[in-house]
């Protein structure tokens, strides 16, 4: 798997947890679309969707936690400190970990962001 | 020209309280008189002055940086700058300021009251029809009058191209799509007289597509929405002349005068045309000056309109015209 | 190697090389396809339709200058700001970007030149011809006048609107193909193109940047391709995607249009960036601090900017909660931005600051950027938009976005890299007087639009009536336009007449530590002498000696001996070397198939269909004739000694091949482009209670199944015959090869044929509603790629016969498999969408 048990870090799984944000971006913007075109008005009760989007909202954490804990070995679990850059293989695999544990952060950030509306609107005026 | 003229003679003749000073106006978002306006208002100058605080901050820190003697900073404290200042305090604010959008945006959408009105764009006007409670509905343009103090829910919708309906003094706006029906509630806090304009490009005359907003005191809207429900009024036998004319030229075959033969659906409904501040979808003065410039020029003054102009009728006709319009209160 | 020392050698090798990329003079010179001619071509004509769509900029201010002015009509007014924003957007801020990367990105790499150089000379004519078509519609009334984002029906209705619509989107899907060919070329150029020990760890951030910026145009321009078919088929053939009365929705092309318009403001913001990135350092006189950062920014960004587009589309009255998604990622999408911004801090405090004339534009660019970045904060927050949107308030913003996140940091950049490219630097006094004019002079324009906008001025207003609190803010932002534009004047004329009466710059003039900065200035027409094998960020600085070593020649390719152009290839993550390929040189092919091109998309616009598709074909034949005499070339040896004891394979197939890596990037584009085709009829699923809508006899319409069946299975065949024929090629049967191309020929054009039978047969009249023009566009696309995967494969077939294609030169057969499992794939999903999802719904 991209997120888990790679030996090497590589270009992918550096976009690996950014595109997690996206399919559950996705995944939110599609479902709701759905419910309220589909549902009729602006007074359609979202109780089924919001509880949707937790559904998907704590999976997509937990793989980016999972995605985290491969970047945090790639970089040596914080036992060398940027700036990585030496031309050899291990400050590469150090810089792609150190990025990728960073977009981990940024898309754990944005994941939760995400579902705040959820939390805060209950239908679809 | 013309246009300029009457233009800025429409516009004196408004009543513009405290014009020239601070954020006033009568399309303006930063004088609020509606609740949502006001919410906003607040919400903007709080993040204005937050704004002001974080760019300062950032910019005293780079100019420090650009002209610092001395020792430099170690490498691990200018990543510490990076971590703090660029990232998690940020994260911090925005979490904040994000969550309390996201509440106020179903507050602002929550229903509105018993009245509502249907507001349909077209280019370049506005059809407005009430619907009272239990009342039939009430055929009106270009000029609104609402109820202080009681959230109306709009419905917005539009058969040609896109428009967007925006009282900036009361609200935000909604824009009005073919194929769709659009709901915006308004809550005007205060009486006066506003502006509002089309906010979506909709063709050559986009920018004159404007109108009028009064809003008075409940019992003064019931009173005025009854005078607006009848018919027009009894014709002054002065200006039984213009509505001959005004019927002969086919003025009827687009515009209703209720009360008269004039059943026309494709223009405004022209029936208390004379209690309306302005005339031409919120661009001249209601004088009879203007109206009968509007009749002989409209396709100057309003670019691509799709009434015609009616220069080659005699001045005299014109002028009756004008005069009968100005009858119609 | 002990005879480098030859002085004699040395020099011969100098002579074959400048020969062999020599820049051809006379009118032979406009054949030129090396990078430095394109790129500095490519550069110049944007700057000059920059310069255009600004004095279109000074007519719109002095036509609002004052109240109820009529010093323009509405009609031209309109045609104005659409042009401004049209030309802005797309003939300024994403080419120059291309420009400068062209330019700058083989000097960044060491390499002689980008592994597809008659590409970028193609993409340069194509977006000069599309470029002049558009802008010259002026000069005849007859200019698109909707707004740059051309909403319909206003843009669609035939009564509303003339040729100028037409001419919009004609033009511009002619140079979004430019714009997608270059974003083929930089990310091949970046992953695949550096020197030998570059690591993806010490690569320039710049690279960072292009090869982030060139992924987002490869997902961003493709849904507005897809958006521009749509619109031209409703209006030249009435197909009604966006009539709402016929079954289509308006809404949708928003939807299209933002999908590729928001990541677009960071496609052009990224970049200007990236310039910031290579100067910061060089001044602060140390490595930026927080690499990894800047990489955490620059793909963050790239991947939030797509989920940014409906916070332009907040007042159509979507509901609330789909609003709250797009209000909390343009929220995030801050953070990242945020980030960049200290990291460049940050290396201030950490170094030791230097003034000069790039740092200064590069400050004022941050002082703008940061204010446009915290309006944009403001304009997320939906109930705050709802005011702002469409008012001055946003034009305010996005002008403090563009010019502080984009112009400024350009202008930064053309003072910093103007030695390298023109080899001579631009005035500092004359810099810093053009700095102060345009700073001043922009805050003095837009900072008042804030106050306009929030007082209720709606944009794209022809005139205003005075005395509603406009009137004097609008004069002083007329004012404040025209003192901009005397900065951009003065800046115009430093750059081509003022640098004449200075010498040239000496060699890394602002002592930098990057690669660009190697050569001699002005460098020679090749490049480097040799290209350096690297170990860090910054060679220049940690590595002294090196470019005593490149001049001499130590370093890899230091000679052309067969006088072919030749650069390296490397691995993606660690820069080995693995091939010595050889790019094609100069040649009028790109120049002729780019006019012929050209004319297809114009002569469209002026409904000759038949004309336009003799074109048409033309342009098919010269395309194929290019590639034919210039790619996958037989070498006359398979291997060759670049250099320091290393031998590289000439040619390479498969993975290995910067071919394979361009077909994939560029069929990626093309699924994206389908994927919002496949959106669009699920949008309106979405929006049509009933679906497919019922025909008259009160059934649901539709393909039927029969003659979809029978596609999938001809184009399920057809794929299967060509991975035959390739596992033939490799077991060296030139017979299999043939029958199987010949194979997969027949079954694709009976799988297109059924395809298009299908509604054909089950009479959908597309003209009648959104549903059947839908089925007719996805099943008409499908067919497209078949037809195209036809032409591929007869030229395979060619290829074969004439001897060009072998076991052991089968570059052809790899690149045309590799687009057959696009094609498959768009074959199958297509049938399953039109022929299986009605089951279900």
């Amino acid at each position: 798997m991209l997120i888990h048990n790679r030996r090497h870090a590589n270009l992918w799984t550096l976009l690996a947890p950014p595109a997690i944000w996206a399919i559950h971006f996705l995944l939110c913007y599609v479902a709701a679309a759905i419910a309220c075109a589909k549902g009729g008005g602006p007074w359609v009760d979202l109780t089924t969707l919001r509880w949707v989007i937790l559904g998907i909202t704590i999976p997509a954490l937990g793989l980016i936690l999972v995605a985290g804990q491969q970047a945090r070995r790639h970089w040596g679990f914080g036992t060398d400190d940027p700036p990585h850059d030496q031309a050899t293989d291990e400050d590469r695999q150090h810089f792609l970990g150190y990025a990728t544990l960073l977009l981990c952060a940024l898309s754990f950030v944005s994941v939760i962001f995400v579902a705040m509306p959820a939390i805060t609107i209950a239908d679809c005026r | 020209m013309e246009q300029r003229t009457v233009t800025g003679r429409a516009m004196r003749a408004m009543p513009l309280a405290g014009l020239l000073t601070g954020c006033g106006g009568v399309q303006s978002a930063l004088d609020p008189a509606g609740f949502e306006a006001e919410q906003v208002a607040r919400l903007f100058w709080a993040m204005l002055i937050a704004s002001g605080v974080i760019w300062v901050l950032v910019l005293g820190l780079a100019s420090y940086a650009a002209r610092r003697r001395g020792q430099p900073w170690s490498q691990q404290g200018a990543s510490r700058l990076i971590v703090w200042a660029g990232a998690v305090v940020p994260t911090l604010l925005l979490a904040v300021l994000l969550f309390y959008g996201l509440r106020l945006m179903p507050e602002l959408r929550a229903p509105g009251g018993p009245l509502r009105v249907h507001v349909e764009g077209e280019q370049f006007w506005w059809r407005v029809r009430y619907h009272p409670p239990g009342g039939a509905p009430v055929e009106s343009a270009n000029a609104l009058v609402l109820p202080v103090g009681q959230r109306v829910e709009f419905s917005l919708s539009t058969r040609d191209v896109i428009h967007s309906f925006w009282v900036p003094a009361l609200g935000g706006k909604m824009d009005m799509i073919p194929g769709r029906t659009n709901r915006l509630v308004l809550e005007p806090t205060r009486t006066g007289e506003f502006r509002g304009a089309c906010a979506e490009l909709c063709g050559a005359s986009h920018a004159l597509m404007a109108f009028t907003v009064r809003v008075v005191e409940p019992a003064e809207f019931e009173a005025w929405l009854a005078r607006e429900a009848a018919p027009a009024a009894a014709v002054e036998p002065a200006a039984q002349a213009g509505e001959a004319a005004f019927l002969a030229n086919g003025c009827g075959a687009c515009h209703s005068v209720r009360g008269t033969a004039a059943r026309g659906d494709i223009g405004p409904d022209l029936t208390h045309l004379a209690s309306r501040p302005t005339i031409g979808a919120g661009i001249l003065e209601n004088s009879a000056e203007n109206r009968a410039a509007f009749i002989a020029r409209v396709d100057q003054i309003k670019p691509s309109a799709r009434m015609p102009a009616y220069g080659t009728l005699p001045e005299t006709e014109i002028a009756a015209i004008a005069a009968w319009l100005g009858t119609l209160r | 190697m002990p005879d480098s020392e030859d002085a004699a050698r040395r020099k011969a090798q100098e002579a074959r090389l400048e020969k062999t990329w020599e820049t051809p003079s006379g009118w032979r010179y406009w054949s030129a396809v090396n990078n430095t001619e394109v790129g500095l071509w490519y550069t110049a004509t944007s700057f000059l339709f920059f310069l255009f769509a600004g004095a279109l900029a000074l007519l719109v201010r002095a036509q609002l200058a004052v109240p109820d002015n009529d010093l323009i009509s509405a009609s031209l007014y309109n045609q104005a700001f659409t042009l401004h924003g049209t030309a802005m957007m797309f003939l300024f801020a994403v080419p120059i970007f291309e420009a400068v990367a062209i330019l700058l990105l083989p000097t960044m790499l060491a390499a002689r030149d980008l592994p597809f150089p008659r590409l970028s000379a193609y993409g340069y004519w194509c977006f000069l011809i599309g470029g002049v078509f558009v802008m010259g519609s002026i000069f005849f009334n007859a200019a698109p006048d909707a707004g740059w984002f051309m909403y319909p029906p206003l843009t669609t209705d035939p009564k509303l609107t003339g040729i100028g619509a037409d001419i919009w989107l004609l033009g511009l899907s002619f140079i979004e193909v430019a714009s997608i060919a270059a974003a083929v070329e930089l990310i091949v150029g970046v992953l695949k193109c550096r020197p030998p020990g570059m690591r993806i760890n010490t690569m320039p951030l710049y690279c960072w940047y292009v090869l982030i910026v060139g992924g987002m145009i490869l997902f961003a321009f493709p849904p507005l391709i897809a958006g521009d078919i749509l619109f031209e088929l409703e209006r030249l053939a009435g197909w009604p995607f966006f009539d709402a009365s016929r079954g289509g929705d308006p809404v949708l092309w928003q939807h299209l249009f933002w999908i590729f318009g928001h990541p677009e403001v960071y496609i052009v913001f990224l970049p200007s960036i990236a310039l910031l990135a290579m100067i910061v350092p060089t001044f602060a006189r140390r490595p930026i601090i927080g690499y990894s950062w800047i990489v955490l920014a620059a793909v963050g960004t790239g991947f939030l900017s797509f989920g940014l587009w409906v916070h332009h589309m907040f007042t159509t009255g979507l509901p609330a909660i789909s609003l709250g998604f797009f209000s909390a990622a343009s929220e995030a999408v801050a953070i990242p931005t945020g980030v960049q911004i200290f990291v460049f801090v940050a290396t201030m405090l950490a170094g030791k600051m230097t003034r000069s004339t790039p740092m200064l534009f590069a400050a004022g660019a941050l002082a703008i950027f940061v204010f446009g970045g915290l309006t944009g904060v403001m304009v997320a927050i939906a109930p705050f938009d709802w005011q702002a949107h469409d008012s001055y308030f946003v034009v305010a913003h996005l002008h403090y976005v563009l010019i502080g996140g984009m112009v400024l940091p350009l202008f930064a950049g053309a003072y910093y890299y103007y030695p390298l490219i023109m080899a001579r630097k631009l005035s500092d006094r004359i810099g810093r007087l053009v700095f102060w004019l345009m700073f001043l002079g922009f805050n003095i324009a837009f900072f008042p639009m804030h106050f306009t906008g929030l007082r209720g001025m709606p944009r794209r207003v022809f005139t205003y009536p005075g005395g509603i609190g406009w009137d004097w803010l609008n004069l002083i932002s007329s004012a404040g336009a025209v003192l901009f534009a005397a900065g951009v004047l003065l800046f115009t004329w430093d750059a081509i007449w003022g640098i004449r009466r200075r010498a040239d710059s000496p060699r890394n003039p602002w002592g930098a530590g990057t690669l660009e900065w190697l050569n001699p200035i002005p460098g020679p027409d090749y490049g480097v002498r040799s290209v350096p094998a690297i170990a860090s960020r910054y060679p220049l600085w940690d590595d002294p000696e090196l470019p005593r070593r490149v001049d001499e020649g130590r370093e890899y390719l230091p000679d052309a001996e067969e006088g072919k152009r030749e650069t390296l290839v490397t691995s993606v993550l660690d820069a080995r070397p693995i091939q010595c390929l050889r790019v094609p040189g100069n040649s009028f092919m790109p120049m002729i198939a780019a006019v012929l091109t050209g004319a297809v998309f114009i002569l469209t616009t002026f409904h000759l269909y038949w004309t336009g598709l003799a074109f048409g074909v033309a342009a098919i034949l010269s395309i194929l004739a290019w590639l034919w005499r210039g790619t996958a070339m037989v070498p006359e040896k398979h291997e060759k000694d670049i250099g320091r004891g290393v031998r590289l394979p000439l040619y390479a197939s498969g993975i290995r091949s910067v071919g394979w890596w361009a077909m994939f990037i560029t069929m990626t584009g093309d699924m994206t482009a389908f994927a919002s085709l496949v959106f669009s009829y699920f949008y309106f699923w979405t929006i049509h209670p009933v679906f497919p809508p019922l025909d008259a006899a009160g059934l649901p319409m539709g393909p039927g199944l029969l003659w979809p069946g029978v596609a999938l299975l001809a184009a399920l065949g057809a794929w299967g015959a060509m991975l035959w024929a390739r596992a033939r090629n490799t077991a060296g049967q030139a017979g299999g090869l043939r029958l199987g191309l010949l194979a997969a020929v027949l079954l694709a054009l009976a799988s297109g044929g059924a395809m298009l039978m299908g509604p054909w047969a089950n009479g959908l009249e597309p003209t009648t509603h959104a549903y059947p023009a839908a089925v007719w566009v996805l099943l008409g696309w499908a067919a497209l790629h078949l037809a195209v995967g036809v032409i591929m494969t007869l030229y395979a077939l060619a290829r074969s016969l004439a001897g060009k294609l072998t076991r052991e030169h089968d570059i052809d057969i790899h690149n045309v498999v590799l687009y057959w499992h696009f094609a498959a794939i768009t074959a199958v999903v297509t049938l399953a969408t039109v022929a299986l999802f009605p089951l279900l719904a």
